[in-house]
């Protein structure tokens, strides 16, 4: 019985889980004049971090798979900026917008897995490569310009255009002004990633190639294929986490998304997830956002100045870190 | 200098040595006179490579002395050893590739004054022993930069900078062509003269009696004698080598072949370093259905390298063919490979054969996920039953099946890996090691499977390091000797004496 | 934590590469009729800086000049560097708008001890070996911005202040400014937050406000996107109508975009002084006497007074 339960408490899940639960008892101290009690602060906060999340399930992937993807926060970038363009200045139905954004980003993901799978370029050096690429090409397409709905004419003059009801619909809420969009979206790409790592054979692959390599590959294992897939979709769940934040800024901000890969990372890694390949799964991950999301909140909420929240964060990834790795 | 009465420099009485409760040395003697060349020869494990680690400070010995010069010493780093003019080159290379040669020679020991390096001082000397081995290279180089052979006299090089009194080389030559061997041999009778005592590892029947003063046997972990060179004819020291009793736990296997299912024609495989044009040469064979051949040879004898170019030619270049039920396998990567019913076991089973952090079922369906995934989507159930099945046929010993493997014992490993690839259904098994590391107990039952599957008609290619284990299992052996095959012996032809005469080359080059 | 080695990699690598990126166009002025100005500008990452060159260079084309742009990349030593191209290919004038006084100030002297007259914009050099240095006034906008809200409130309300960044000294003016502006009013600062110039941040940092302080009358942002973000956050949870939202800078494509689609209410210009730079080099050209020290008058853009241009702010 003693051995059951402590074999519970070892459980990664249990033990994100309570690193989740000891942040929303922080919460419940610091709650800011009550504010930390309000329905609406934590929709709030869900709303705000899914789209970190949605980049961290696909980080999710490459690292499972042993890889990193460093330029999840410049694909945004530069998908936010695509679909503004898109959509506002060029009016394609938002449909047609989005599909080819998703093609953007999953391009993006291929040349990354090709890099690192084909070419045995290291992942980080392979996707800083593309970080530092995608975010050029993201000023190079907006010319360094929010793509907004003020319109640059050539005669240096501004038309404003109006905002294509996708922005307000896909950056709202649903269920009597309640739930996010973009949380919903959030839950579909996590069940989407889910079934992908624990029920489909390609998972599997994931899992084997971030495990052991050569022994994935001796298995005949398609290692290139592996990789693409789980790079590609990376790029597409980035793109996917554009369009969002694009919506979510009424603008397509071809800065946006600096800086975001290491956010997702950080999820991923407080979820109990190790860099090293292998091991780590969505639900992992959804809980280390949620900490970090929770973490971001409170700090923002008790108004805590910036050089200190720079430091409490630094501090509290490195316990969290610290906290899954305890043994016995 | 030496001791008055032997005239030995250096003693090693009684040594014994226990790893983690399995004991890998027994009273073991060796002693090195200044001025000889002393072979240390043995088989594969026998404890040849685990006693100079002793004499160089690497690991501590659990029983006996070492004496140096009449007095008793206990080196507990490489470094004490160095200090006490102990060197060893060792067999695998040990230098920083993006490093330079001096670098390498004094790295950890640089020639220093007042914490400044001495490159100057460091340069002359290397430059020196270099010289005397013939050897031209631009000390400013990273060695990685120069052929495997011109490293390897880098290494020699670099034990002999600091004045070695005992030498310690570890197969020396087994990247060396003819020219640069004599020249090393040129060097070792230079060492000899000037009173520096040197002990030789070889498997080379030829080199032992080409540079040998004095000869001491190992057989697993046991000392077995020490003779002059002279006085030990070559049958003698196989015999020495080899000379145990077939033990009890073999069962008779019964021969099952039927058609043939495999044959390879003329395979050769390039060698990966480069330095020689082929590591195999015009290997032929054929197997069939039920018969285990055993690929037998020292170490670089090329046997891994042929098995492993049955099953992935990915890593090297590849020459001949190779027909599986009739049809050539041309381009052979595993996942072709597989499907075609070729299953791989490789001797490195953590680095190759397993991914520790998965558990038992999954790491068993591994190989197989397609047929436990027919739409893709997992069934979870029917590769639970498949592990459950395995693990009972094999007699797995675990607490579950979701278990991670790295909780598991070497033979239960093993024995998951081998459910690995009979679930992959194949017609032909290659075995690499497959009872390396795995205890008596599960030797057997591996034996027992290796039985079992020959009368269900899969053929096996099995390369084993233990003698009586290839004696007893094989029905036919193919010896091979620096890439080739030397002898091809049926069981009931094969002992171990003519074996291992024909691994190390006996009749064929001298 | 390997994420922040990653990080420090990360950055210094995306360093590394940004800064080689730079390219040169390389023109003589020998034979060349036209007189040709070099402008360098400290980091045309930031769109208030490329409004600044889009003004010089409109302005300069107007009055036919040719204006050679470069772009420092938010580097001191590489604008050091552009400046001293600029001496060594003899250009007529330079303007130069630096990254940081201490290191520009050599090489500005040099060119204007060479007699190449010198325009300076926005940051200062030290010393006085300059020609013109034309600014505007931080503290002065946002005090201008203050008595403005006060007005507006009548004296009193509820205000959510987003700083910029608070090491930066725009910041700090802004914030300086401001407080200076409402003194003595009954407004009443219910939350502040550096939101470091960034959208998101602000919008973030807006959300936190409005969990905290149920009544909001007006949110004061140090740059237009932060009032943008703000506004958003707002939205979000339907209380956008009750608040009013002002910011700084009123560029034509933000502030002054926003304040026509009514997202603002109003958005104090913090002018580039672009055009004004060229207007200084016209007289220069002509021989004309300069002031040394030139002050920018800034503008407030509100939906009334856009279509007209703006209002100029008093002192």
């Amino acid at each position: 019985m003693k051995k059951r339960i402590m074999a519970i408490l070892l459980e990664p899940v249990f033990r994100a889980f309570l690193a989740l639960l000891l942040m929303v008892v922080i919460g419940l101290v610091f709650n800011a004049h009550g504010a930390f009690f309000k329905s609406g602060t934590h929709l709030d906060m869900l709303r705000e971090n899914s789209r970190y999340a949605i980049l961290a399930c696909g980080m999710t992937l490459v690292i499972v798979a042993g890889g990193i993807d460093l330029a999840v926060g410049s694909v945004l970038g530069m998908t936010a900026v695509c679909f503004a363009l898109f959509t506002i200045h060029w009016g394609w139905p938002p449909l047609i917008a989005s599909v080819a954004c998703a093609g953007i980003g999953l391009a993006t993901g291929l040349v990354s897995g090709a890099l690192a799978g084909q070419f045995r370029i290291q992942p980080f050096i392979a996707t800083l490569a593309m970080m530092v690429f995608a975010r050029g090409l993201a000023k190079s397409i907006s010319g360094g310009e929010k793509i907004s709905t003020s319109i640059h004419q050539a005669d240096g003059s501004f038309k404003f255009g109006t905002l294509p009801p996708v922005f307000e619909q896909l950056s709202g809420r649903v269920w009597n002004d309640t739930i996010p969009v973009v949380l919903l979206v959030l839950l579909v790409t996590a069940l989407v990633c889910w079934v992908l790592l624990s029920r489909l054979r390609w998972g599997r692959y994931l899992y084997a190639i971030g495990g052991n390599e050569e022994a994935a590959r001796l298995s005949g294992i398609p290692i290139m294929g592996s990789k693409l897939l789980a790079y590609g979709l990376c790029g597409l769940l980035a793109a996917v986490a554009g369009i969002c934040h694009a919506a979510d800024e009424q603008q397509g901000d071809p800065e946006a998304g600096m800086g975001y890969e290491l956010t997702a990372i950080a999820m991923v890694v407080i979820g109990g997830t190790s860099l090293s390949g292998g091991r780590g799964s969505i639900p992992l991950t959804l809980l280390g956002a949620l900490t970090i999301g929770y973490l971001d909140k409170i700090l923002s909420l008790n108004n805590v100045e910036t050089a200190y929240r720079l430091m409490l964060t630094g501090l509290i990834i490195v316990c969290a870190v610290l906290f899954q790795r305890a043994k016995r | 200098m030496s001791d008055p009465v032997t005239g030995s420099m250096l003693w090693m009485r009684n040594i014994g040595m226990v790893f983690s409760g399995v004991r890998v040395l027994e009273a073991v003697n060796l002693d090195v006179r200044a001025g000889e060349v002393h072979v240390l020869a043995g088989e594969n494990g026998a404890g040849k490579s685990t006693l100079m680690k002793i004499l160089c400070g690497v690991y501590t010995p659990t029983e006996g002395s070492v004496e140096l010069d009449g007095k008793t010493v206990k080196f507990r780093s490489p470094r004490q050893a160095t200090d006490h003019g102990v060197r060893m080159i060792h067999q695998e290379l040990s230098l920083v590739p993006a490093l330079n040669a001096v670098d390498n020679a004094f790295l950890g020991q640089e020639l220093s004054r007042a914490g400044w390096v001495r490159r100057a001082a460091e340069e002359v000397r290397l430059k020196g022993w270099l010289t005397r081995l013939g050897v031209d290279v631009d000390l400013r180089r990273p060695v990685e930069e120069y052929p495997v052979s011109v490293q390897q006299m880098i290494e020699v090089a670099k034990a002999l900078t600091f004045d070695a009194r005992i030498l310690i080389m570890d197969e020396p030559t087994s990247a060396l062509n003819r020219p640069e061997v004599e020249q090393l041999f040129a060097v070792v009778s230079d060492l000899k003269a000037h009173g520096c005592g040197v002990v030789y590892i070889t498997h080379k029947m030829e080199e032992i009696y080409r540079i040998a003063d004095r000869i001491t046997v190992l057989r697993d972990g046991k000392y077995v004698g020490t003779a002059r060179a002279a006085e030990l004819r070559q049958d003698e020291l196989v015999k020495w080598m080899v000379g145990r009793e077939v033990k009890e736990h073999f069962t008779q296997r019964t021969a099952h072949a039927g058609d043939e299912v495999l044959r390879v024609q003329r395979l050769s495989v390039a060698d990966p370093t480069g330095r020689q044009a082929w590591r195999v040469r015009n290997v032929s064979f054929a197997l069939k259905k039920g018969e285990v051949v055993g690929l037998a040879g020292l170490e670089g004898a090329g046997n891994h390298e042929v098995m492993e170019a049955l099953f992935d030619t990915t890593s090297g270049r590849v020459k001949g063919a190779v027909w599986l039920e009739g049809k050539e396998l041309n381009r052979r990567q595993p996942r072709m490979s597989i499907r075609e019913g070729l299953a791989y076991l490789t001797s490195d089973r953590k680095g190759k054969g397993l991914v520790l952090d998965m558990s038992i079922t999954r790491n068993t369906t591994l190989a197989s996920l397609k047929r436990f995934s027919p739409w893709l989507v997992l069934r979870n159930r029917a590769e639970t039953e498949a592990a459950r099945r395995h693990g009972k046929a094999f007699r797995t010993r675990y607490a579950t099946l979701e278990q991670p493997v790295k909780e598991l014992s070497g033979g239960n490993q093993q024995k998951v890996v081998l459910a690995k690839w009979l679930e992959t259904r194949p017609k032909v098994l290659l075995l690499d090691e497959p009872t390396r590391g795995v205890d008596v107990g599960a030797k057997r039952e591996i034996y027992e499977l290796i039985d079992r599957w020959t009368a269900e008609g899969i053929g096996i290619v099995l390369i084993t390091s233990e003698m009586p284990e290839l004696l007893a299992l094989a029905d036919r052996i193919l010896v091979m000797h620096r890439g080739e095959v030397t002898a091809v012996m049926k069981r009931g032809e094969a002992t171990q004496e003519r074996v291992l005469a024909a691994a190390m080359g006996q009749g064929d080059e001298a | 934590m390997k994420t922040i080695g990653m990080m420090t990699v990360a950055a210094t690598v995306m360093v590394g590469l940004w800064g080689g990126t730079g390219w040169a166009q390389e023109k003589k002025s020998e034979g060349n009729p036209k007189k040709v100005i070099g402008m360098s500008q400290c980091n045309r990452g930031e769109p208030w800086r490329v409004q600044m060159d889009a003004d010089v260079k409109k302005a300069g084309e107007g009055a036919g000049f040719e204006v050679l742009f470069k772009d420092a990349q938010n580097d001191s030593l590489k604008q050091k560097a552009q400046i001293e191209e600029f001496i060594n290919q003899g250009v007529d004038l330079i303007i130069v708008s630096p990254k940081e006084a201490v290191p520009l100030t050599p090489p500005v002297a040099a060119a204007f001890k060479k007699g190449i007259p010198v325009i300076v914009l926005d940051r200062k050099v030290v010393g006085e070996d300059y020609t013109c240095y034309i600014s505007a006034d931080n503290k002065k906008i946002g005090k201008a911005a203050g008595q403005w809200i006060v007005k507006r409130l009548n004296g009193k309300g509820k205000v959510v202040e987003l700083k910029g960044l608070m090491t930066s000294t725009p910041g700090q003016e802004r914030n300086q400014g401001f407080r200076e502006g409402i003194k003595g009013s009954e407004l009443e600062i219910v939350f502040e937050a550096d939101m470091q110039w960034l959208e998101p941040n602000a919008r973030k940092e807006m959300q936190s406000a409005l969990s905290r302080v149920d009544k909001i009358d007006l949110v004061y942002a140090h740059n237009d996107p932060g009032a943008h973000g703000a506004y958003l956050a707002a939205k979000a949870v339907k209380r956008e109508k009750t608040i009013l939202f002002v910011g700084i800078d009123a560029l034509a494509q933000e502030g002054q975009a926003y304040v026509e689609q009514g997202i603002l209410n109003a958005s104090f210009e913090y002018p580039t002084g672009g055009k004004e730079a060229i207007d200084v080099a016209k007289k220069i050209f002509a021989g004309e006497n300069v002031e040394k020290n030139i002050t920018l008058k800034s503008r407030v853009f509100t939906k009334e007074n856009l279509r007209r241009g703006g209002d100029e702010l008093g002192e």
